[in-house]
């Protein structure tokens, strides 16, 4: 039985790029929202 | 926030370390059959997350919660990605596995319909200016697509097992050996809080949008 | 909801001669695609007439609430008195009798071109197309009131109606299979008792959900 490790690959590489993509979104778009790049630098309490 | 997305990326690699390490080298279909540590979890995420959205829209149409309707949304839109990785790897795992890219199947079937409706959910958010309004034909929409889930798997496994052979599905948990069991487990937690993570993002930015276009 | 009613009749009116022609035309539609091939059309009879269905559904439903909208009744309806779900329930049952006379045209134009034989199976034929088109029409009504006042309309109406009929037309197209092959009702009865429990379901989400449809 092969192992079609092309495939596995393909299955967790496809899952790891949409995720980080969305993470990434996410993100971005948080930073983008007016007075959050003070926020980034300023200490959380 | 930092806490859960470090526990949610320690757990992932627990997951991986489950998924490639620790489980065996499956006997009838090689390791291709380690896309399940991935499949399944994403199904289970996506039925979670509707979950989620059946509630949070009766809560906001009960008591017009704007946290509820925002916890919708984002839970909505988390369920779709999920969906969606669902049906992918579940395509990929079936090309080796059974020579087609795409069946029939009760499953597959059940979760297309599942990501259309809650797709369908995500553009009547979109093309709806009042916010207000938006929220509560969402909410509408969202149960009532979570009302017919359980019409959806009746009716396809009925379709797909009455008068035709069931398809050739892995065996349930009850079935699999303890190690494999194990590591489907972890990874069921690590998806489990990556869905925490991100709707927790999500709804945090939808609180910011609507605070900053106030 | 007399005014209601009389409203409902005059619209139906209307919209079933455009529809009449609607289903003609399908009809044809369907003879070209399936062709004369008897055997292959034994088949797909069941599916062509529920797609017959759904078809004229989608642009009978479609347009339930589009006349409110645009006549400015939509306020009015909202400032009415009384339980705004007897609303609901009334353009339920106006859209249900329009849908069934629909169908039932439909039925009878399949009888004629395909040339069935339709005498012993139509009470049974009634009794699924009867549960069937409560099952659509009562998330159709509901989800016309939503998409009346979306610009793309025509659009998301039936993006968000087909995916929740899906399972419901799983149900109505086997159960119509069996019929019209002249088994007994009992035959299909765990698809007969899904389609009842989708018509409790939706006309009870329906009944309890269109106050905050209403709304906006």
């Amino acid at each position: 039985m092969p192992d079609n490790w092309g495939f596995v690959l393909a299955a967790y590489g496809l899952a790891a790029v949409v995720l980080l993509a969305y993470w990434r979104r996410l993100v971005r778009r948080e930073r983008a929202l007016p007075g959050q790049s003070s926020r980034s630098t300023a200490r959380r309490p | 926030m930092r806490v859960v997305g470090g526990v949610t990326l320690v757990a992932l690699a627990a997951g991986l370390v489950m998924a490639f390490g620790v489980a065996p080298r499956e006997m009838t279909q090689g390791n291709v059959q380690r896309i399940m540590y991935l499949h399944v979890p994403s199904v289970w995420v996506a039925y979670l997350a509707f979950a989620v959205v059946l509630v949070a829209s009766i809560v906001y149409l009960a008591r017009g919660l704007e946290g509820a309707d925002r916890l919708a949304h984002a839970s909505a839109e988390v369920g779709v990605l999920f969906t969606g990785l669902t049906i992918a790897t579940g395509s990929i795992w079936g090309k080796p596995t059974w020579g087609i890219w795409w069946t029939w199947d009760a499953r597959l079937t059940s979760v297309s319909i599942l990501f259309v409706m809650y797709l369908g959910y995500l553009l009547l958010r979109g093309m709806i200016e009042d916010p207000d309004q938006g929220a509560r034909y969402a909410a509408v929409v969202g149960i009532v697509a979570a009302f017919n889930i359980p019409l959806v798997h009746f009716s396809v496994y009925w379709w797909r097992t009455l008068h035709q052979p069931p398809s050739l599905m892995k065996p349930g948990p009850g079935t699999m050996p303890g190690v494999i069991v194990a590591a489907l487990m972890v990874n069921f937690v690590a998806f489990s809080l990556l869905y925490v993570y991100f709707v927790a993002k999500r709804v945090r930015l939808l609180r910011r949008e609507s605070e900053a276009a106030a | 909801m007399v005014w209601k009613d009389l409203l409902v009749e005059r619209r139906s009116k209307e919209t079933l001669n455009a529809l009449f022609f609607f289903a003609l035309l399908l009809l044809f539609v369907f003879q070209f695609a399936v062709g004369p091939d008897r055997e292959r059309l034994a088949g797909t009879l069941p599916g062509l007439l529920w797609l017959g269905f759904i078809l004229t559904g989608l642009l009978g439903l479609g347009r339930t609430f589009v006349v409110e909208r645009e006549n400015d009744c939509w306020e009015a309806l909202r400032l009415a008195p009384g339980d705004k779900s007897a609303i609901y329930v009334g353009k339920l049952a106006g859209n249900l009798l329009l849908m069934l006379v629909v169908e039932a045209i439909l039925v009878a134009l399949f009888g004629v071109f395909f040339n069935l034989d339709l005498a012993g199976v139509l009470p049974a034929l009634a009794v699924v197309i009867g549960l069937g088109t409560v099952a659509f029409a009562a998330v159709g009504t509901l989800f016309a009131a939503m998409t009346s006042q979306v610009r793309a309309r025509e659009l998301l109406f039936p993006v968000l109606l087909l995916p929740v009929q899906a399972p419901v037309l799983l149900a109505t197209v086997k159960a119509t299979e069996a019929v019209l092959l002249g088994e007994p009702l009992g035959s299909v009865a765990h698809w007969l008792k899904l389609l009842a429990a989708a018509d409790v379901i939706f006309v009870a989400v329906g009944v309890l959900t269109f106050d905050f449809v209403l709304e906006g």
